[in-house]
């Protein structure tokens, strides 16, 4: 299997999450209530930067051309994080928690917010074929837009 | 700043609608002189006696800036310019002129009526290449990046160029709050993904170096998935 030989670059992403979040109440803004002129502040991640944990992870099954790993059990202040991921040929293609664990309202509530965003996958670059529009960052210079439209008008015909 | 506007529309009255955007520039634009941002910014015209969609606007703003703990912010220049949120919330109430099928690009940022529309998400690294295809139905989807024009979103905090991640992606109902949210998740740098976790119905995809990806749970699935590299 010397395919699966791909280099294993592994980021525990949820640890890192739940790290860099400490302690703060639930959210109790519903962010999409009504724009109105007294909302109650939200508690938002700290700005200082937790450091990235650096797990080594032992492979624990190849199948073919993807193999999944999990990473070492990382106990937080708060709990236990362990995540399982999957590289297809080299790319990060899944993301599982595999234990998730603590104790207290704090940690649910840190939970509840660092679940969510576990889905994770690598930067993929297509073409732009069968694309209407392209949402980019704001400002973006007309000419790089017209050229990527171009591109796209092109691709479906109209051009 | 100036921004095209493209419209994709079956129906609807377009030249209301761009009669609507010229007013929006006349009242905002921190460009004008005579615009009434830019009076207010002087100090020589008081809130009070400000255009009632000014007022409407700059309260939106001053509930966002709290909404994001501060990482939106309508003076993070140092000097009063709404733009950052004038533009979608533009494009939000133009969206009532139109029917039908219809798509407003707005510089990037978009609200499409009917559906369902494919809307890549521009590449960060490669100008030519998209990151990602999304198909979406009456939504508004606002991409905040650094890739391009340098670095247009400063840190309110440091009054620096944000650091941390490529683009981030903000998918919802409102175009407006999803460029703001868009804005504040981008300059909180590496600490944006865990926030936008919290801000159903609009779903985020931070892009962070490295190629690495993440998106909240119910962010829409790639329509399709893309050539693979």
């Amino acid at each position: 299997m010397r395919r699966a030989l791909a280099a294993l670059v592994v980021t525990v992403v949820a640890v890192w999450l739940l790290v860099s979040y400490e302690t703060r109440p639930p959210r109790t803004v519903n962010p999409n209530a009504p724009l109105g002129p007294d909302p109650t502040p939200r508690a938002i991640a700290p700005r200082t930067k937790a450091a990235e944990p650096t797990p080594t992870p032992r492979p624990d099954g190849v199948d073919g051309d993807s193999r999944t790993v999990t990473g070492p059990a990382t106990i937080t202040p708060f709990s236990v994080i362990q995540v399982q991921v999957t590289l297809t040929k080299g790319r990060l293609t899944d993301v599982v928690t595999v234990a998730l664990t603590g104790d207290g309202p704090h940690t649910d509530a840190i939970n509840a917010r660092a679940e969510p965003i576990l889905r994770r996958e690598a930067l993929r670059a297509g073409g732009a074929k069968g694309i209407d529009a392209v949402s980019g960052a704001t400002y973006t210079t007309a000419s790089w837009k017209q050229s990527l439209q171009a591109a796209i008008d092109k691709a479906k015909g109209r051009d | 700043m100036p921004v095209t506007v493209e419209v994709r529309s079956g129906g609807g009255d377009l030249d209301a609608l761009f009669a609507w955007l010229r007013r929006v520039d006349a009242l905002f634009s921190p460009y004008r002189p005579d615009s009434e941002v830019a009076r207010l910014d002087r100090g020589v015209l008081a809130l009070a006696d400000a255009d009632p969609l000014v007022r409407e606007v700059l309260a939106d703003c001053a509930a966002l800036h709290a909404a994001t703990g501060g990482w939106f912010d309508a003076r993070a220049t140092g000097r009063l310019d709404p733009s950052g949120y004038v533009k979608g919330w533009a494009v939000d109430r133009a969206a009532g002129l139109l029917a039908g099928r219809w798509c407003i690009n707005a510089g990037g940022d978009l609200r499409v009526g009917g559906g369902p529309w494919r809307i890549g998400i521009q590449h960060p690294r490669r100008r030519d290449r998209v990151a990602a295809v999304l198909e979406l139905t009456d939504a508004a989807v606002a991409t905040s990046g650094a890739y391009e024009r340098g670095a247009h979103v400063l840190d309110p905090y440091t009054r620096r160029p944000a650091a941390g991640a490529l683009s981030v992606t903000v998918v919802g109902p409102r175009l407006g709050t999803a460029d703001a949210y868009a804005t504040a998740a981008f300059a909180l740098g590496e600490a944006g993904p865990a926030w936008t976790a919290g801000l159903a119905p609009y779903e985020a995809m931070t892009i962070l170096p490295r190629r690495r990806v993440l998106a909240t749970r119910g962010f829409p699935r790639r329509a399709t998935a893309a050539a693979a590299a």
